[in-house]
C-alpha cells in the first residue's frame, strides 16, 4: 500500500478556482461561422428550453403534495427529487434530530460539509437531494407523532416511507389504515429487495448491498485474466435508479388516480429490482443457454468498437459498432497509421458487423487502435475521430467535468444561490423542456426548519400544541 | 382493491396482504394506466426504446418504426456474436435479433418505414396527427429537415408530447457531438470514480450496464407522464422535451459535484470501499464457491458485502475476526471512516475472509448479526425464489420466440400493474396490424409498398 495515500495529518492545501473558472461560451460564439439555415433548429430549441426562461414557465406537478418520510437510504429521498423539480410541494419527514445520511461526509471530514446560516451542518450526499423539499421532525415511533401524521394525511397525495417490512402497519401508519383515512393516497414503499417475499427480511441496508445482491458488482471490472475483480459503482448507483423507477410508478398511480381509476394504490419499488430491469440481456441470456455474464472491463460484450482504452494522457472513449463509424474510425485511424488501417480493413474476419463480435476478434481491434491512441492525448484522440463525425470523448475527472463547456452552456451545472447554504456547485433537474421544465429553487433546508410552516398550515397547530410537541421530543 | 382482498384484509397478517395486492399472477386482471395513449418511437440503441419500452409496460400502445430489412443497429448486437433469436423477420428467416435488443423492446408494435422515401413521410405525418406521444433519437434536427420534427407536429397536433433523446442535445457547443452510453459515463465522469485507484493496481472502470441509456430512458419516460398528466388534468398542451445523455451522469453526480465547487477536490476512485462509511464494503474471501465448476465465471473466488458501520455492529465484527484490538482502536465512527483506517481495517478483514468462500463469510456475519450480502452473479440471481415470485425476473411463453426469461417492471403497483406481453418482435412484424388500423391502407396498398420497399 501507498504511503503516499497516508495523509490524514497532512493534507495539501488546494487552491478553490473560482467557478466558472473559464468562462462560459457566449452564443455568440457558439455559433460563430455556422449559416444561418443551419442554425436555425439550434436557435429554436434552445429559446424554447433554455433554464434561463424557467422560472416564467408553468410546472406539471404544482398543487402535488408529496411525504418523504424516508430516513437512513438515498432512494427515496432521489425518488422525491423527481416530484421536486417539477413542481410538487415535498415535504420531508425526519426523526428529530434529523436524517442520519445528513451526517455522513467523505471520510468523516467535517470541513467537507455544508453550512447552514445557524450554524447547523449538512454532508452532500444528502444536501443533493434536498432540492426545492422542506424539512419537518417528527417522531412516528411515539403516539403524538402519528396522530399527527394521521392528521396531515388526507391533504397528501404521496407518501414514501421505507421503514422495515410491516413497520409501519405495525404502529397504525401503514397503507390499510392510512388508505382508509385518504382512498385518494398514493403509498409508495421503497427499499434494497422488497417488503414480501422469501428476502424480505434480509436487512435493508444502503448501496451497494442492492449492487451485490443482484448481479451488477460481479459484472463490473476487468476479467480475472485482466487483473480485476467485481468492482462496485463509485456511486449508489442502485439506489438511484431504483429511486427512479419508484417515482415512475407512484407517477403512474398518480395519472392513474386522475385519469380513471379515482382513487390511491400501494406501490412498492426496491433498488435491486430497478437495476434487475435494465441490466442488459443478463437474464434472457442465462434462460437461453445457461450462460454467466462475465466482466469485460471498459470493453463491451455486444459491440465491437465501443469501448474505453488508455492512450497517452489517460483513456479514450471510441464508439461505432455499425460499418458507417467502423470504417470512418479506421479511416481516422489510417491519417496517421495507413498500416493499422490497412491490417483492420483488409481482414476478411473483421468484414460483417456480428463477426466483430468473439473474444479474439475484440481483442484484435483493440490492440491495433491503442497502437494508435498511445501516443495520442485524450484531446487529440477526440478531435481526429470528431472530424469524421465518430462518438469519442475522453475519460473526465470531475474538475474537467465542471469546466466543460458544453455543460456549462447548457446548464447541466448550475450553480445555486441558497438563502440557507449561499453558493453550491450542482448538477442540474435532468428534466429539460418547453411547456413544463424542471428545476432547481433552492437546495435543501436545515432540520425541521418548516416545523411550524407545515403544522400550522395542514394540522392547524397553534404555538402552544407546537411547543408542547416540542418539549415531548415529538417534533 | 379487489372486493375479494378487501373483505378480510384488516385480518391479514401484512406480508399475506403485500402477497395478496401485488399477486404476479393477477396481473392480467388489473387495468392498465396507459390504455388508450398511443406512443410512435423511432428510436434506435438503447436510450429511446427503452423509454418507449416503460410506456409500453403500463399499457401504451406503443409503435416502433425502425428501418426495413435490417431493421435498428441493435439488433445487431449480442454477446459475443452467440446468443440470436430468430427470425429477424418473416422474410429472413435464418438471421436472428441479437440479444442487445432484448430488455429495451417489450410489448411494442413493430412497424419497418423507410424514412429516405417521401410515401414514409405521409406515414409519419399520419401517424403522429393521432398520436399522443412521439419519441425519436435521430441527430437534432434530423426530423425536423424532413418536415416530421417537433414544430411540425405540434402545429397538427397540439396535444402531442414530443421527446427527443440523444446525445449532447440540439443546441451547445458539442450540439453536432454523436453520443453513446459509454460516452456520457466517460465524459460525464461516471468512470472516473469507479474501479480501484491507481496505487491499488486499478483504473477508471464503466459500469456494466448501459446505465447512462436505460437510466436516461427512464426519466424521459417519467417526464413523459409528468406531461401526460399536466396536459389531462391542468392545461391540455402537449410539450416539446428534450433529454441529453450526457447530463445523466452529472445529475446522478450531484454530490461530487457539490465537493468540488466547495472544496476544489476532485474525488478519486475508491475501490469496493465506501468513502462515506466504514466498515461498509466488499471483501475478497479466499475461495471459490464452484471449484469444480467448469464454467470460469464460478471458478472465480467469491466476493462479500459486510456492512457494520454502527459501533455495535463493528464490535461484534472484530470480535468475529478475532481482532477486538480493531475495535478498541477505531471505537467511534468517525475513527474508522478516515482514509488511514480504510486501508488499515480492510486488509485485515480480507485476510479473516481469505480461507472462506462466499457463502462462509455472509452464514458467519449473519451469525453474529452483521448485515452482509455475498456478490452473486446471474445465475444465481436467476435461481431465486424471491424475484420469481414478485415476477422480477420470469419465464414467459414469447408469441414469437416461445420460453424465454426476461425482466419484468420494475415496480409493483397494487391497482394498475405494468406487465410484460411479450420480449419483442421480428423486424416489421406489425406493418399490417398498423398500416390498416391508422392509416388506413388496403392489403393491395400494403403490397404495393412493400414492393416499393418503402417498409
Amino acid at each position: 500500500m501507498a504511503d503516499k495515500w497516508r495523509t490524514e495529518k497532512k493534507r495539501p492545501t488546494i487552491k478553490i478556482l473560482p467557478w466558472p473558472a473559464i468562462p462560459t461560451p457566449t452564443v455568440d460564439e457558439v455559433y460563430a461561422g455556422v449559416d444561418e439555415k443551419k442554425k436555425e433548429y439550434s436557435l429554436w430549441v434552445e429559446s424554447a428550453v433554455r433554464q434561463q426562461f424557467n422560472a416564467d414557465k408553468p410546472e406539471s406537478l404544482d398543487g402535488i403534495r408529496v411525504l418523504d418520510c424516508t430516513a437512513n437510504m438515498q432512494i427515496g429521498h432521489w425518488c422525491s427529487s423527481h416530484f421536486s423539480e417539477l413542481g410538487a410541494e415535498v415535504i420531508m419527514v425526519e426523526p428529530p434530530g434529523g436524517d442520519p445520511t445528513r451526517k455522513l461526509t467523505p471520510f468523516g471530514r467535517q470541513e467537507y460539509m455544508f453550512q447552514d446560516k445557524n450554524g447547523g451542518k449538512c454532508g452532500a450526499r444528502f444536501l443533493a437531494e434536498a432540492r426545492n423539499k422542506f424539512s419537518v421532525t417528527l417522531d412516528l415511533e411515539k403516539e403524538e407523532g402519528r396522530a399527527l401524521l394521521k392528521k396531515i394525511i388526507p391533504q397528501v397525495d404521496i407518501l414514501i416511507e421505507n421503514a422495515p417490512p410491516g413497520h409501519y402497519d405495525k404502529l397504525g401508519i401503514g397503507y390499510r389504515q392510512l388508505s382508509e383515512l385518504n382512498p385518494r393516497l398514493i403509498y409508495l414503499w421503497v427499499g434494497q429487495r422488497g417488503q414480501w417475499g422469501p428476502l424480505k427480511d434480509e436487512p435493508g441496508n444502503l448501496d451497494p448491498t442492492a449492487q451485490c445482491s443482484m448481479g451488477f458488482v460481479h459484472g463490473t471490472g476487468a476479467p480475472v485474466a485482466f487483473g480485476g475483480t467485481p468492482t462496485r459503482s463509485g456511486w449508489w448507483l442502485c439506489d438511484q435508479v431504483g429511486g427512479t423507477f419508484a417515482a415512475m410508478g407512484a407517477m403512474a398511480a398518480l395519472y392513474a388516480r386522475e385519469r380513471f381509476l379515482g382513487h390511491g394504490q400501494f406501490v412498492e419499488c426496491t433498488a435491486a429490482e430497478g437495476v434487475i430491469r435494465i441490466i442488459d440481456y443478463n437474464w434472457g441470456w442465462h434462460g437461453m443457454d445457461g450462460s454467466i455474464r462475465p466482466r469485460y472491463g471498459n470493453w463491451d460484450l455486444a459491440i465491437n468498437i465501443y469501448a474505453v482504452n488508455p492512450c497517452a494522457d489517460g483513456q479514450i472513449m471510441v464508439g461505432g459498432g455499425h460499418d458507417r463509424l467502423w470504417f470512418r474510425i479506421w479511416r481516422t485511424v489510417g491519417k496517421d497509421r495507413p498500416e493499422l488501417e490497412q491490417h483492420i480493413c483488409e481482414d476478411p474476419k473483421l468484414r460483417v458487423v456480428t463477426d466483430r463480435l468473439p473474444h479474439y476478434m475484440q481483442v484484435e481491434t483493440y490492440t491495433t487502435m491503442c497502437d494508435w491512441t498511445k501516443d495520442k492525448t485524450r484531446f487529440e484522440c477526440e478531435t481526429a475521430l470528431q472530424e469524421e463525425e465518430v462518438a469519442s470523448g475522453g475519460v473526465s475527472f470531475l474538475d474537467e467535468v465542471c469546466e466543460f463547456p458544453h455543460y456549462k452552456y447548457r446548464g447541466h451545472i448550475m450553480q445555486v444561490d441558497d438563502l440557507n447554504y449561499g453558493k453550491v456547485l450542482i448538477g442540474a433537474s435532468g428534466f429539460i423542456g418547453m411547456n413544463t421544465p424542471g428545476r432547481v429553487k433552492w437546495i435543501g433546508r436545515p432540520v425541521g426548519q418548516d416545523n411550524e410552516d407545515v403544522y400550522r398550515r395542514l394540522a392547524g397547530l397553534n404555538r402552544e400544541n407546537l411547543s408542547g410537541l416540542k418539549k415531548g421530543g415529538v417534533i | 382493491m379487489t372486493a375479494a382482498v378487501s373483505k378480510n384484509v384488516k385480518d391479514m397478517t401484512f406480508e399475506d396482504f403485500c402477497r395478496a395486492v401485488f399477486d404476479t399472477t393477477k396481473r392480467f386482471d388489473k387495468p392498465e394506466v396507459l390504455k388508450g395513449i398511443r406512443v410512435v418511437s423511432t428510436t434506435q440503441y438503447i436510450l429511446g426504446p427503452s423509454c418507449a419500452a416503460y410506456l409500453a409496460e403500463l399499457g401504451a400502445e406503443t409503435i416502433k418504426v425502425e428501418l426495413p430489412k435490417r431493421g435498428e443497429p441493435m439488433r445487431h448486437t449480442t454477446p459475443f456474436n452467440e446468443p440470436f433469436l430468430y427470425p429477424l423477420s418473416r422474410w429472413m428467416p435464418d438471421k436472428g435479433t441479437g440479444l442487445g435488443f432484448f430488455g429495451a423492446n417489450p410489448n411494442e408494435y413493430f412497424l419497418s418505414l423507410d424514412f429516405h422515401k417521401p410515401e414514409a413521410i405521409q406515414i409519419m405525418k399520419r401517424l403522429a396527427a393521432k398520436t399522443d406521444v412521439f419519441a425519436e433519437n435521430y441527430r437534432a434536427g434530423t426530423f425536423d429537415r424532413w418536415g416530421i420534427g417537433a414544430r411540425q407536429h405540434m402545429q397538427v397536433n397540439p396535444r402531442v408530447i414530443y421527446q427527443w433523446m440523444g446525445g449532447f442535445g440540439g443546441w451547445g457547443p458539442g450540439r453536432n457531438r454523436a453520443s453513446y452510453d459509454i460516452l456520457g459515463q466517460a465524459q460525464g465522469g461516471c468512470f472516473s470514480i469507479t474501479g480501484w485507484h491507481k496505487e491499488y493496481g486499478g483504473m477508471p472502470s464503466k459500469q456494466t450496464i448501459w446505465i447512462m441509456d436505460y437510466w436516461g430512458g427512464a426519466i424521459s419516460a417519467f417526464n413523459i407522464l409528468a406531461s401526460l398528466y399536466w396536459r389531462d388534468n391542468v392545461s391540455g398542451k402537449g410539450n416539446f422535451l428534450e433529454y441529453s445523455q450526457v447530463h445523466g451522469a452529472q445529475r446522478h453526480l450531484t454530490d461530487f459535484i457539490a465537493l468540488y465547487g466547495k472544496t476544489g477536490i476532485v474525488p478519486q476512485r475508491f475501490g469496493n470501499w465506501e468513502p462515506l462509511l466504514c466498515v461498509h464494503g466488499i471483501l475478497k474471501c479466499g475461495k471459490s464457491s464452484y471449484p469444480n465448476s467448469k464454467n470460469p465465471q464460478e471458478q472465480e473466488v467469491g466476493f462479500c458485502l459486510v456492512s457494520a458501520y454502527k459501533d455495535e455492529d463493528f464490535a461484534k465484527l472484530c470480535k468475529l475476526i478475532n481482532r477486538a484490538d480493531l475495535a478498541k482502536q477505531y471505537p467511534t465512527h468517525a475513527d474508522r471512516v478516515a482514509a488511514d483506517a480504510q486501508s488499515a481495517i480492510y486488509p485485515e478483514l480480507d485476510k479473516w475472509a481469505a480461507d472462506k468462500t462466499k457463502e462462509d463469510v455472509d452464514k458467519a456475519c449473519k451469525a453474529a448479526g452483521i448485515l452482509s450480502q455475498p456478490v452473486l452473479n446471474s445465475k444465481e440471481v436467476s435461481a431465486s425464489e424471491h424475484w420469481k415470485l414478485r415476477g422480477t425476473i420470469q419465464w414467459i411463453d414469447d408469441p414469437t420466440f416461445g420460453d424465454v426469461q426476461t425482466q419484468g417492471p420494475a415496480y409493483q403497483l397494487s391497482e394498475t400493474p405494468g406487465r410484460i406481453r411479450w420480449a419483442f418482435k421480428p423486424v416489421g412484424a406489425d406493418n399490417e396490424y398498423v398500416l390498416s388500423k391508422l392509416c388506413g391502407y388496403s392489403g393491395s396498398a400494403i403490397a404495393d409498398l412493400e414492393q416499393k420497399e418503402i417498409i
